[in-house]
């Protein structure tokens, strides 16, 4: 009954008008920004994420649900009509929707994808409505070895979960991890790796990072294949679907949602496995398996909805343990931490307000979602026609302009730019992206959980195994490491000699 | 060695690099007092170390146990890249951070915008100059007017609001 109460109180905040209107002009530019080509919801917050600062909090914030929501659903747009999907948990999406458009029924994939969206985001803020307060609670008395667990737990399955190589996985995150050591350490005062650089005290802005790595990093990848370009399908008919497409797509949108949540809001999450999982869901389940691989429709509304469902159970950890568990939510952070906001149990006890509007701002981003895409989905389409030199240099205006707004520094651009080859060659070199970004954010929140756990422990490093929680989560995250490589194991027990690959995900740059 | 894994090696080489600079960096930090069991240099040292480990495995990956499904990767990288666009937009970036105070958000930005097209290929001057020059004036009064946010005027500043 106060959850409802709570959540009355922020639509009463979430509706007033001007909120209203925030959250139309973030669910547009953030559509507007996902559809770009390679460019990704990480991305699409982290560059718009200072615009953002011209607003109190709780508008920033309303905003913020709109663009994380339009910038997801625009990577859909770009899977089925490009076949390039901007982060990696639209890739299925890619695998049958771009099929349907090749075919000539691109209306009914983006109609599918648009409204499953819907269903499942919204059937998903329902869970975190319930879910987040519960967990908040039973959060408050976690343990620094706990968190220390859980974030190590995120960490390991990231790494070896996502991408095709664990070793490149690894040496990304621990790269991250590097960069985000860069600056005083809070507990001691001690400057570290600054080699001498005063702009680096502070330690690397991270909106310089996610927009150098993703955005410049892509538009360079881009341009060094410009030979290879992908055409745009051309929508052709209406957007919508016919009675029968619907009647295909409802259950696939139902299941996508049971399956992307759950396993979305696990501190290990991320959106890639949802997706995958809900896709060979659909095609064991369909009546027409036959299609799958030619443009199945279930193939694209189960994995979308899935998408989007673990996109928002990415929240839970978010809000109530301050633990981002993909790149987006890395970025996230952030953008509370500029409003010297903490994520985490305490959230819902000191900015109450603040949590309700924003959940209630979910509901609303996504019915707006709605009501503003299946109409637009012809303007976005035609954003995808840009020339693509016109289209990335256009991109590279936005990220310099993005970082020079954020910090009024030449340092903080050049340091981009920078950043930007190292992205380039991550790509050309096939190192997953986005565990770079997560051990930025969260390398120094693991450390300094870490070091206090110790302090508590008076120098005892055995705290981390002796509380049963951490150690089952340490346990855990030993297991994930081992998962990828069971299919090779079975088959090594069941004799069968043909090397099977290792699972992947693919790559996680959301 | 596999030719295609020429660049994985050097990226290899690279990753040990930074093990390098990272644990060398580390001794570099000034120990705090003893009030603390864990001090600022633990966790540099292990992100050092594994950088380090993880680099030379790499390196292994690179040489002496190649990683087929790269190097079919690589030799497909190898064959589409075409290396003058992305060195050339390189530059072209420098340069338009460097012009940015000087000669104020609009002209860099107006500049800019229909050169890096030129070298990503396109064949269409007169429509990526005006592209160009909308953008700028767009965004310059939509920052500054709009948001409230400042954008250098530079060489335009007595001419600008």
């Amino acid at each position: 009954m106060d959850v409802l109460g709570d959540l009355l109180g922020g639509f009463a905040t979430a509706l007033q008008p001007q909120y209203l209107l925030y959250a139309a002009i973030g669910v547009t530019l953030g559509t507007l920004v996902g559809v770009l080509p390679g460019i990704g919801p990480a991305v699409t917050v982290a560059l718009l994420l200072p615009l953002t600062y011209a607003f109190d909090p709780i508008g920033a914030f309303i905003m913020f649900a709109g663009i994380y929501y339009g910038g997801m659903y625009g990577g859909s747009t770009t899977s089925i009509l490009l076949n390039t999907p901007g982060e990696s948990a639209s890739i299925v999406t890619a695998l049958e929707g771009f099929k349907m458009a090749k075919a000539g029924r691109a209306g009914a994939a983006l109609a599918t994808a648009a409204i499953g969206s819907f269903v499942a985001g919204t059937v998903s803020t329902i869970a975190i409505t319930f879910l987040a307060p519960t967990v908040a609670g039973i959060a408050v008395t976690f343990q620094p070895a706990d968190y220390f667990a859980l974030m190590v737990l995120a960490f390991v399955s990231v790494t070896a979960l996502v991408g095709r190589s664990i070793l490149r996985g690894a040496i990304s995150l621990f790269v991250g991890l590097f960069v985000g050591l860069i600056g005083i350490d809070v507990l001691s005062g001690q400057a570290r790796f600054t080699f001498g650089v005063p702009e680096l005290l502070d330690g690397l802005n991270i909106v310089v990072v996610a927009v150098g790595l993703f955005a410049v990093g892509e538009a360079f990848y881009v341009a060094s294949r410009m030979r290879h370009d992908p055409e745009v399908t051309p929508l052709k008919g209406k957007v919508g679907m016919t009675g029968e497409e619907f009647r295909r797509s409802w259950r696939p949108w139902l299941r996508g949602a049971a399956i992307g949540f759950p396993l979305g809001s696990l501190p290990a999450g991320g959106a890639e496995i949802p997706t995958f999982l809900s896709y060979n869901v659909e095609k064991r389940l369909s009546k027409h398996r036959e299609e799958f691989g030619h443009g199945a429709i279930e193939g694209v509304a189960g994995p979308e909805a899935a998408n989007n469902a673990a996109f928002s159970g990415v929240l839970v950890p978010l809000l109530t343990l301050g633990i981002p568990t993909s790149a987006t939510a890395a970025v996230m952070l952030v953008a509370f931490q500029v409003y010297n906001l903490q994520p985490g149990p305490l959230l819902f006890q000191n900015s109450p307000d603040l949590v309700w509007a924003l959940i209630a701002s979910l509901y609303i981003g996504n019915v707006m979602l709605l009501v503003l895409n299946l109409p637009l989905i012809r303007i976005w389409v035609k954003i995808l026609e840009i020339p693509r030199p016109v289209l990335y240099s256009g991109i590279l205006v936005f990220a310099t302009l993005g970082v020079y707004t954020a910090s009024n520094s030449l340092v903080d651009v050049l340091i981009m730019y920078a950043i930007g080859v190292v992205g380039f060659f991550m790509r050309r070199f096939d190192f997953p992206v986005g565990p770079v970004i997560l051990g930025v954010i969260l390398g120094p929140l693991l450390e300094a959980q870490f070091r206090r756990a110790v302090s508590i422990s008076q120098g005892d490093l055995s705290v981390f195994i002796t509380r049963p929680f951490s150690l089952a989560l340490l346990v855990i995250a030993a297991a994930v490491l081992v998962v990828p490589y069971l299919p090779r194991l079975i088959a090594l027990v069941r004799g069968d000699r043909t090397p099977k690959d290792r699972l992947d995900f693919g790559d996680m740059d959301d | 060695m596999i030719p295609s894994l020429r660049g994985p090696l050097v990226a290899a080489v690279v990753v040990i690099g930074l093990g390098v600079v990272v644990l060398v960096g580390t001794t570099a930090i000034a120990q705090a007092g003893g009030y603390s069991p864990v001090g600022p240099t633990a966790i540099p040292l292990v992100v050092g170390l594994a950088i380090l480990v993880l680099g030379l495995l790499f390196l292994g990956r690179a040489t002496i146990r190649p990683d087929r499904d790269l190097a079919d990767r690589m030799a497909e990288e190898d064959r589409a890249t075409h290396w003058p666009t992305p060195t050339l937009l390189g530059a072209a970036l420098l340069g338009y951070a460097f012009a940015l105070a000087p000669l104020g958000y609009i002209l860099a930005t107006a500049a800019f915008l229909p050169l890096t097209a030129r070298i990503m290929g396109s064949a269409r001057p007169r429509r990526d100059v005006a592209v160009g020059v909308g953008l700028a004036v767009v965004v310059y009064f939509g920052f500054t007017e709009g948001l409230g946010v400042r954008l250098p005027a530079g060489v335009l500043d007595s001419v600008l609001p």
